[in-house]
């Protein structure tokens, strides 16, 4: 159970009582607070309520689209500023009452295997803004590769960003069991055909492993080559993710399943400009 | 600390607690219309409030944050007990059922019309789509938004919710508004929930982490002396003796085979101690400080384990009989340490060799029926455990009142509730009182006593007032499963697909205890097989007992996993005859004037006799949904990936036990000519108090409105076998009928006198007045003489309907998938249900009692099963990982049509409706995935992987 609730004004406030180990971050609650109303979780002690001091801004200005941490699914779901294929993640998150709660900052926060965001913003090579303290107390903003960010973690998120030139196409993918089904398997695909070739290929996903990350090994697989068809891409990849059986699947069902929607979104990525 | 907001336009200043949600502070302030149906997983949406505007989940808001924000809830709409535009358009549009999600739903719908007025099916779908509901199949909610959003424009805009049936009657056969609905709309006090005082004791479980194993000793020593604790219960100081928990009348074809906490659990959830506190926090904290000792056990995991002849034993205690003696070669002479078995008659059970029960029957020469087969097949069904799920999990408040133990329950047999807690409490009858409150669905879960024995026994024994819910992951592990049934179907047929021979052999799984364990197994056969016409048949059922979760009853009772059986075996059959599905259902269904002679042996306990059906509306339906379905031209071409099939069944079901059941009715003609029904039927969100204050305003010649019904409480109204096996609006009904009639026979009689004519001469005439060829009176007048000095006394009616007459309700399924042939995944484009319910008493509620079943089938039939792993540990105690469907698994094209042929014994011709809507939605997918792709999926739920595997490619 929660034993203390602070609502700090500043983020200097904000990061110093987040130094504290018994502290936890809390904007929408919708992932932190699963099992609260009954102490089904345990105990949570103190928890610092961000959700309203960082920007729940979304916009795209001179090519750079920017996602405040505080904004929530549906809001980036609704912003025609962003790529459909950002905009499409956040709506695969199918529950509005949830997506009506739910931020960007605890999506990365909570960092889950099923992640909806993660994925298709690893592959647009997504930065993170993040707030550290300094020696002196004071807030310090930092940057960093949002994949990066992800493996280390360290302050509180502020914003996501990522650039969206022209002839960069990207995709996002779900699988679930129903429509309001926590992911078996999300992709997120990035790349640009430059003669014909895909290049600069970046593919991430979530449902084998941990968490939701980058996977080189089927990058190297396409990168530099014609844009393969679904057959080849699922028979090239489905042997190589590594997956557990659990009551989502066995981990047979699951490679399948997510050498399909890799498939899929690489067929049906669209331009980030678009 | 403090918390300042603004709540339905009012500032409010609550203390709360830190970790207080949002739900628990508006709940403790008197605001019940925010439910709790899955225990902060935020997977419901029962406890949705609009925070700044937009529908969120109050379960995981901590009340700290709603600091200066705008919070309303449902009864910000309904202020002077008033109803908002989205709540009458919901009334309206029959999506009124249990009403336990109409709070949320009414807020949902608010909010999408705030931001879209005119939205279309995507919008409704997405604005639904965080609010689990398992009555009402969510289609008629695509009405509701549709009426609102209308009449927020154009206020008179009405439409017809349904078809109207019955021309020559003013109220049956229309659609009215349901009796509790506007009530449930509102959001205000309905439920047990809502009865809990201030005071009450909580009672919380320590539940068996194992699936079978001795309890050596449970040490309470440490706990009994903790703050708050009242009392602490084990198997040391529990009642002893066995009993069932199933609601079924007595003497019941279950084995009295449960201790309230048993020596041995035999799964994991059982019963290992209850503790009694002043507070939720302290019985936990005592919970906790209790120390177990256990003996584990292997444990039986599968039906295949339960037969070995060396598995391990699920029930070793004493077997003993009631009447009649052991099955021959069984054992009876117990290990002398397990809890004894009592048998009310045999079984044909064997418990020592997990034999719970068996029975085994037919008719003609199956040999010879083979023998004369061109072609035999013969094939294995699975239908894996589901659970029933009603949103509002199994609850009881418990109290003394002078002496005597009041029982508010959530519960589908109040009769059966109070049997048998006066028998576990050992107390007579008169000291118990049943108030069945309204039901947050009960869908068969609630026909069991699973809560009540343990509440009512601490109450009785402490006397505090106690109130006990189940969470969500108890009701998933301890309340009631769907059993888990393999199924082999051999059918022989001639070349023109005649059938010419039918076996049948069942195996099911009860679980640890035997509620049921023979009627519903039995249900899957009786409610199958007589809807073929062979004169060579049989079915073998055996149940079995194992380490898994209890199976009870589930909507449907059996018959889902018989027809699911059999349909698609009849399907497989006709694939391989190279006959057309749908032309050899024709060649060998039953119809109008057939003789069914399997029902000789399924009697159901009793000896059966054969029937002659009267009219069959079997054709009509078959022929609706080939029209609809241009089942004879070329389905649908694929598209892409998907492929699409179509398949087609005919299902039936009974309306109540025949012979063996009994249902009973009171009416009071009140002053001012108004009627009070005092109806002993059970309604759990289903409209039966509607069915009941139809019959009564209809014979009265009253409307809607002149009509109060109090129903289910042992106290203040007559008996009632309760709501299962299709019984209410048959037998529930016609008892209201009954008392109706008799009531007006009095007012009749009465008017004779005071008017000084015959009673051949009067008619009662709309509205509530009676006419004679030289004078009337007023049904007013008539209840002003009741009270008064002189003349006649208070005229009451009584009904009471036992018959031995079955009423089969038939229908016809037809479903139009769409396969991913790379994902394996079934979509169900269209989904139409053909059905009988004899009159459609109320067409509107009865479609979406349609719906809704339909709905609970597409569930597991596509989604749900409840797992375990290798130690009979359930693996998915939650929403968030057992998948009900939501409103985006509706079929695109969901069609439900009233095809009704009248019943000459039902009220107004009336039947059954809702049972009998689960028993085609998996046979009908299985034969759509087959057409599509050519796989038979033999197991359910139809998961895409199964699909896969079926298909050769996983």
């Amino acid at each position: 159970m929660v034993s203390e609730y602070l609502k700090p004004k500043t983020l200097d406030e904000a990061l110093s009582a987040l130094a504290d180990a018994a502290s936890v971050a809390l904007a929408g609650g919708t992932w932190l607070l699963v099992g609260e109303e009954h102490g089904i979780r345990p105990d949570l002690g103190r928890v610092v309520d961000v959700g309203e001091l960082v920007s729940a801004l979304v916009e795209r200005k001179d090519g750079i689209a920017r996602i405040g941490a505080g904004a929530t699914f549906q809001a980036i779901a609704d912003s025609p500023s962003l790529p459909d294929s950002v905009r499409r993640a956040a709506l695969s998150m199918a529950n509005r009452n949830t997506r009506n709660r739910a931020t960007l900052g605890g999506n990365l926060g909570a960092d889950k295997s099923c992640a909806s965001l993660v994925p298709v913003l690893l592959a647009l090579d997504a930065s993170v803004e993040y707030a550290v303290r300094s020696a002196d107390g004071k807030a310090v903003t930092k940057t960093a590769p949002l994949a990066a960010w992800l493996d280390a973690k360290e302050g509180l998120v502020l914003a996501v960003a990522f650039a969206t030139p022209p002839g960069l196409k990207s995709a996002s993918g779900r699988a679930s069991r129903t429509a309001c089904d926590v992911a078996t398997a999300t992709v997120g695909v990035a790349y640009r055909l430059e003669g014909g070739a895909v290049m600069a290929l970046k593919i991430a996903m979530g449902g084998f492993g941990p968490h939701a990350r980058r996977m080189p090994k089927l990058e190297a697989l396409f990168e530099g080559k014609a844009l393969p068809s679904k057959a080849e891409v699922e028979k090239a990849v489905e042997p190589l993710l590594g997956a557990i059986s659990d009551q989502r699947g066995s981990a047979d069902y699951k490679r399948r399943r997510g050498a399909v929607i890799l498939a899929d979104a690489l067929a049906g990525a669209t331009e980030v400009t678009a | 600390m403090k918390v300042n907001f603004e709540l339905n336009g009012r500032s409010v200043s609550w203390n709360v607690e830190p970790g207080t949600t949002l739900l628990d502070a508006l709940r403790a302030k008197g605001i019940v219309s925010v439910r709790n149906g899955c225990d902060g997983e935020g997977s419901c949406g029962l406890c949705a409030v609009l925070l700044e505007g937009r529908q969120v989940n109050s379960c995981q808001i901590l009340a700290p944050q709603v600091e200066g924000k705008k919070v309303y809830t449902v009864d910000f709409y309904s202020k002077d007990r008033k109803l908002s535009v989205v709540q009458q358009a919901l009334i309206d549009a029959a999506c009124v059922q249990c009403g336990y999600c109409t709070p949320a739903v009414t807020l949902a719908l608010h909010e999408l019309l705030e931001r879209s007025p005119d939205p279309d099916g995507d919008e409704v779908r997405d604005a639904l789509s965080g609010t689990l509901c398992r009555c009402t199949g969510y289609e008629q909610f695509f009405n509701a938004a549709r009426i609102a959003s209308k009449r927020l424009k154009e206020p008179a805009y009405a439409e017809a919710a349904a078809p109207e049936f019955a021309p020559e009657l003013r109220h049956v056969g229309k659609n009215r508004e349901k009796v509790d609905a506007a009530a449930l709309a509102r959001g205000e006090r309905a439920y047990v929930e809502d009865r809990v005082p201030s005071d009450a004791c909580h009672l919380l479980l320590l539940q068996s982490p194992h699936a079978h194993a001795w309890v050596k000793k449970v040490d309470v020593s440490k706990a009994e002396k903790m703050p708050g604790v009242v009392a602490i219960v084990t198997k040391d100081n529990c009642p002893d003796l066995v009993y069932t928990t199933a609601g079924q009348g007595f003497p019941e074809p279950s084995p009295h085979d449960q201790r309230m906490f048993p020596r041995k659990v035999r799964h994991v959830g059982d019963r290992v101690a209850a503790v009694l506190a002043e507070s939720p926090e302290e019985a936990r904290a005592a919970l906790a400080a209790i120390e177990v000792e256990y003996e584990v056990l292997p444990p039986v995991l599968s039906i295949a384990e339960a037969k070995k002849n060396d598995a391990p034993v699920v029930h070793h205690g004493k077997v003993s009989y009631v009447v009649g003696d052991p099955p021959e070669g069984t054992s009876t002479e117990g290990d002398g340490r397990d809890d004894p078995i009592l048998y009310q008659f045999p079984l044909h059970a064997d418990p020592h060799r997990n034999l719970a029960a068996s029975v085994a029957d037919g008719i003609g020469d199956l040999d010879k029926g083979f023998a004369e087969a061109d072609l035999v097949i013969e094939r294995t069904y699975k239908g894996n455990r589901v659970q029933c799920t009603p949103m509002e999990p199994h609850v009881v408040l418990t109290r003394m009142d002078g002496g005597r133990l009041v029982i508010h329950a959530s519960t589908q047999v109040p009769w059966h509730v109070r049997r048998i807690v006066s028998r576990v409490i050992g107390i007579p009858e008169h000291k118990v009182r049943v108030i069945k409150e309204r039901v947050g669905g009960g869908f068969g879960a609630k026909q069991d006593i699973v809560v009540e024995d343990l509440a009512g026994w601490l109450s009785w024994t402490t006397g505090r007032t106690v109130f006990f819910r189940y969470d969500r992951a108890q009701e998933f592990a301890a309340s009631r499963t769907r059993h888990l049934m393999e199924i082999t179907v051999k059918l022989g047929a001639k070349k023109d697909g005649t059938l010419t021979a039918i076996l049948m052999k069942l195996d099911a799984d009860t679980g640890p205890y035997g509620q049921h364990c023979l009627t519903v197994p039995m249900n899957a056969i009786s409610k199958s097989l007589p809807l073929l016409l062979c004169d060579n048949a049989r079915f073998e059922v055996k149940s079995y007992y194992t380490n898994l979760a209890p199976a009870g009853a589930y909507q449907g009772y059996g018959a889902p996993k018989g027809s699911f059986a059999l349909q698609t075996a009849l399907a497989e059959l006709a694939a391989e005859l190279k006959i057309d599905q749908l032309d050899l259902i024709e060649k060998n269904r039953v119809r109008s004037g057939s003789r069914i002679e399997i029902l000789r042996s399924l009697g159901e306990g009793r000896p059966g006799a054969a029937v002659t059906l009267g009219e069959c509306g079997l054709g009509e339906m078959i022929a609706r949904g080939r029209k609809a379905f241009a089942w004879d031209a070329p389905k649908p071409a694929a598209d892409g990936d998907w492929k699409i099939g179509r398949g087609a069944v005919i299902i039936q079901q009974g309306s109540g036990l025949p012979g063996l059941d009994a249902a009973n009715a009171e009416i009071r003609l009140l002053q001012g000519g108004s009627l009070l029904m005092l109806s002993g039927g059970a309604d759990l969100g289903t409209g039966l108090d509607t069915v009941t204050a139809k019959a009564a305003a209809e014979i009265m010649g009253l409307d809607m409105e002149d009509v109060s019904v109090v129903s289910g409480d042992t106290d203040t109204t007559p008996f009632d076998k309760g709501a299962y096996a299709s019984s209410g609006t048959f037998f529930s009904g016609n008892a209201a009928v009954k008392a109706a009639e008799d009531l007006r026979r009095k007012c009749l009689e009465a008017a004779s006198v005071m008017l000084g004519e015959s009673v051949a001469d009067l008619a009662l005439v709309h509205r509530g007045v009676i006419k004679g060829k030289k004078g009337q009176v007023t049904l007013a007048e008539i209840a002003h003489q009741g009270v008064q000095g002189e003349g006649h006394s208070e005229l009451t009616g009584f009904g009471s309907f036992k018959t031995e007459h079955a009423a089969f309700p038939y229908g016809a399924h037809f479903v139009e998938a769409a396969v991913n042939v790379r994902t394996g995944e079934v979509k169900l484009r269209r989904y139409h249900a053909y059905q009988d319910c004899g009159t459609p008493i109320n067409p509107a509620l009865a479609m979406g009692q349609i719906y809704g079943g339909v709905m609970k089938a597409v569930g597991h039939s596509l989604y749900e099963e409840l797992l375990f792993d290798e130690k009979g540990k359930p693996l998915n105690l939650g929403f968030l990982d057992y998948k009900i469907p939501s409103i985006y698994e509706v079929p695109e094209d969901f069609h439900v049509e009233l095809v009704p042929v009248a019943d000459e014994v039902g009220p107004f011709g009336g039947k059954s409706v809702s049972e009998i809507s689960l028993n085609g939605t998996a046979p009908a997918v299985a034969i759509a995935i087959h057409d599509a792709v050519g796989a038979w999926c033999r197991e359910w739920p139809f998961t895409p992987e199964r699909v896969l595997r079926a298909m050769g490619k996983l």
